[in-house]
């Protein structure tokens, strides 16, 4: 498939490495065990059924959450044993993050959510603004600048919100199921704008989806079963689960 | 009816705890209001001259009485603002839920009964509530109503719970009209639907009260408190106008040049529902200007007391229990008023809590989101405390021109804004605990 990298991506460095993770939400098991690693630059699809831990396993990569056992590194640091603080701060400037709906905030308009990143990084108005500008044009939304999130469609909020986790130039972006709440024509333009970005910027990104026609977009693919993370040939019971889930 | 009861009750029981808050606080608004009102309908019932042993026989007089009476219907006003805060908890998963059952297919009026039903019974539970803690009060003292009393009682007890119902369908109007409700609504027309029906409310309460002050009195003496009354509403209202339509200036302006990122998510929500404000702050901006009021009439009158000669406590307390005893009212007002804006605070983070967790998520410091909190409070109310610390010395100075002629008015109540404004910003701070809560990410899961 012509989105797919030209370079190999078994020749690029590990990003965020993960292994051994276990997480248990009261009576669930949503990862038991997982390992995975995220290469510099590449776009690696983790899919599996509903409930198979998938968002769980991203949260724990983005600092979101920590794992109940188990590393996750990032570069020489270890996000598992990491402040609050600087957890937060990595998710403010090294990661980004787009979920299937629900990130933007309602009140601002779609101008001010994508500059809110921005100021928090102490970037002065003028230059947020422009920068915001500038990565809305880029996603096909900058005619919306002024509207608020509730008024644009699905794939418009979708691609607000893939202009937010980009403004600040991050080394990764994690999306849990980005075109989840989107018709197919809608997802494949959100995707198309994913993948632009991420080979313009060079941005890893960790894509959650449950639709093996998204998945095909990625380099790499993974699947959960059972809180435990699994690669090659994604089995057919997955796939059958996931597609009815979409 | 019996279907809709028990979708009602299931309903109900399958709720989370969001729910159960819904229903506690309604049942303690219900309570507060049957108290106050009970105890309206029991002071005025005493006929004639009386000795009764209570606040230094304050209840003794007619006049004196029906001052009381007064207090007590004035109560009413911030409790009628706590109830309609109650309303408002959960309300977009309410609006949700009903959308839901009338996509299922449910119609307009069972979805109306529906609601009616939830709503009702924490009412009526309230109000049983407080007829019974009036009937032991009353058992205790070992004083016997007249029958019209009760007869009263009977009418408060059932009437609350009826108008209980009738807000939450009043509410529902919107849902009913369209299965899809409040789901995909682009720009919600909030409006001041909830000030409007606070004062339709409030209204006849005030007008009421002024009956009972003026009743006896000649058309002369009656105007000194038409005009007290006519200040502090109107003082009250603009105070309540500046909360709103400041906070849309307010938010418009801060939101094109905010350079911090608090500062712009509280004026995004200052703009985006500018009467939310007003509406959380209306009693409280009420209470500001009677504060004030009382204090400077106080004031005026213990001066008056000391130019007599009287010093002794027991001396100033046998002319000071019915002031007193109003300042107490006014403090009561003053604490219902902060608790409701305390659970309008919590309220809105509750029902942003998807975004907050969102935010957090991506990395927006909770500090931030706190501050911005607090700023939602602090901005609208800024403005509208100062217009009704001009219109509570306006009845100050009034007062104190009339009663005290060339005496220098007392800068006492100048003090009531300050608390007022501090113990506002407290009250919204007690919410910062549950957005810790909120912006969890485990909220992500919720939508
Ligand atoms: N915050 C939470 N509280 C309770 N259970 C949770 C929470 N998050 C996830 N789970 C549970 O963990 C399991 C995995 O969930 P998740 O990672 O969201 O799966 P997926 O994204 O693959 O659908 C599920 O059984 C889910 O119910
Ligand atoms: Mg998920």
């Amino acid at each position: 498939m012509s989105t797919r990298n030209e370079n190999p991506s078994g020749a690029a460095e590990p990003m965020i490495g993960a292994t051994g993770l276990t997480k248990q939400y009261g009576r669930s098991q949503a990862l038991r065990g997982a390992s995975v690693t995220l290469r510099a630059g590449e776009i690696l699809a983790v899919t599996g059924a509903s409930g198979s831990g998938k968002s769980t396993l991203l949260h724990c990569l983005a600092g979101i959450v920590r794992p109940d056992e188990g590393e996750v590194s990032y570069g020489r640091e270890r996000l598992d044993r990491a402040s609050e603080n600087r957890l937060s701060e990595l998710r403010r400037t090294d990661f980004g993050v787009v979920f299937q709906f629900g990130q933007l905030i309602p009140e601002l308009t779609v101008r001010d959510n994508v500059m809110l990143p921005l100021l928090l990084a102490g970037t002065d108005r003028a230059a947020a603004q422009d920068r915001a500008d500038e990565w809305l044009e880029r996603f096909g939304v900058r005619g919306q600048a002024a509207l608020r999130p509730g008024e644009l469609s699905g794939g418009q909020g979708q691609r607000v919100a893939l202009a937010r986790a980009w403004v600040t130039g991050p080394k990764a972006v994690f999306a849990d199921e980005p075109t989840g709440a989107l018709d197919s024509l809608a997802g494949e333009q959100v995707m198309t704008a994913l993948v632009h970005a991420a080979r313009e910027s060079g941005a890893a990104v960790l894509l959650i989806t449950h639709d093996a026609q998204i998945a095909a977009y990625a380099d790499r693919e993974v699947w959960l079963r059972d809180g435990a993370v699994h690669s090659g040939a994604t089995p057919f019971a997955v796939q059958e689960a996931a597609h009815h889930e979409g | 009816m019996r279907a809709d009861a028990r979708i009602a009750w299931n309903l109900a029981r399958g709720s989370d705890r969001r729910e159960w808050w819904r229903i506690a606080l309604t049942a303690v608004g219900a309570l507060l209001a049957t108290v106050f009102a009970l105890a309206a309908i029991t002071v005025a019932s005493v006929r004639g001259q009386v000795s009764i042993p209570f606040g230094q026989g304050l209840l003794n007089q007619p006049g004196e009485r029906s001052g009381v009476v007064v207090a007590l219907l004035l109560l009413l006003i911030p409790v009628l603002g706590l109830l309609g805060q109650c309303a408002r908890i959960g309300a977009v998963h309410r609006d949700r839920r009903m959308a839901g059952l009338r996509l299922a297919g449910a119609s307009p009026a069972q979805v109306r009964r529906i609601s009616a039903l939830e709503s009702a019974p924490a009412c009526l539970a309230g109000s049983a509530g407080g007829l019974g803690a009036v009937a032991v009060a009353l058992a205790v003292q070992g004083h016997t109503p007249p029958a019209t009393a009760w007869v009263a009682f009977v009418v408060v007890v059932l009437g609350v719970p009826v108008a209980g119902a009738l807000v939450s369908v009043l509410a529902l109007r919107r849902v009913v009209a369209s299965p899809l409700g409040e789901v995909r609504r682009v720009r919600p027309e909030r409006g001041s639907r909830t000030l409007l029906v606070l004062s339709v409310a409030a209204l006849p309460i005030a007008v009421g009260a002024y009956a009972l002050v003026v009743r006896g009195s000649s058309p002369a003496a009656a105007s000194f408190p038409m005009l007290v009354f006519g200040l502090v509403f109107l003082t009250g209202a603009g105070a309540v106008w500046t909360a709103g339509s400041s906070a849309a200036h307010i938010g418009r302006r801060l939101a094109e040049s905010a350079k911090s990122p608090a500062v712009m998510i509280a004026a995004g929500r200052l703009r985006d529902d500018p009467w939310a404000a007003a509406r959380t702050h209306a009693t409280l901006l009420l209470v500001t200007v009677v504060g004030i009021a009382f204090v400077g009439v106080r004031e005026v009158v213990l001066a008056d007391l000391r130019g007599k000669g009287i010093h002794t406590p027991e001396g100033i307390a046998f002319y000071t229990t019915g002031i007193d005893l109003t300042g107490a009212a006014i403090l009561v007002a003053f604490a219902i008023s902060l608790f409701g804006l305390a659970v309008g605070t919590a309220e809105s983070l509750a029902t942003r809590r998807r975004g907050l967790a969102a935010q957090t998520a991506a990395g927006v410091p909770h500090t931030v989101l706190a501050r911005a909190t607090l700023l939602e409070t602090a901005l609208p109310l800024a403005p509208a405390v100062l217009l009704a610390t001009i219109g509570g010395m306006a009845v100050h100075l009034a007062y104190t021109a009339v009663a005290a002629p060339g005496t220098v008015p007392s800068v006492l109540p100048l003090l009531v804004p300050v608390a007022v404004y501090a113990a506002s910003l407290l009250a919204a701070a007690t919410s910062l605990p549950l957005l810790r809560r909120m912006a969890h990410p485990a909220e992500l899961r919720f939508a």
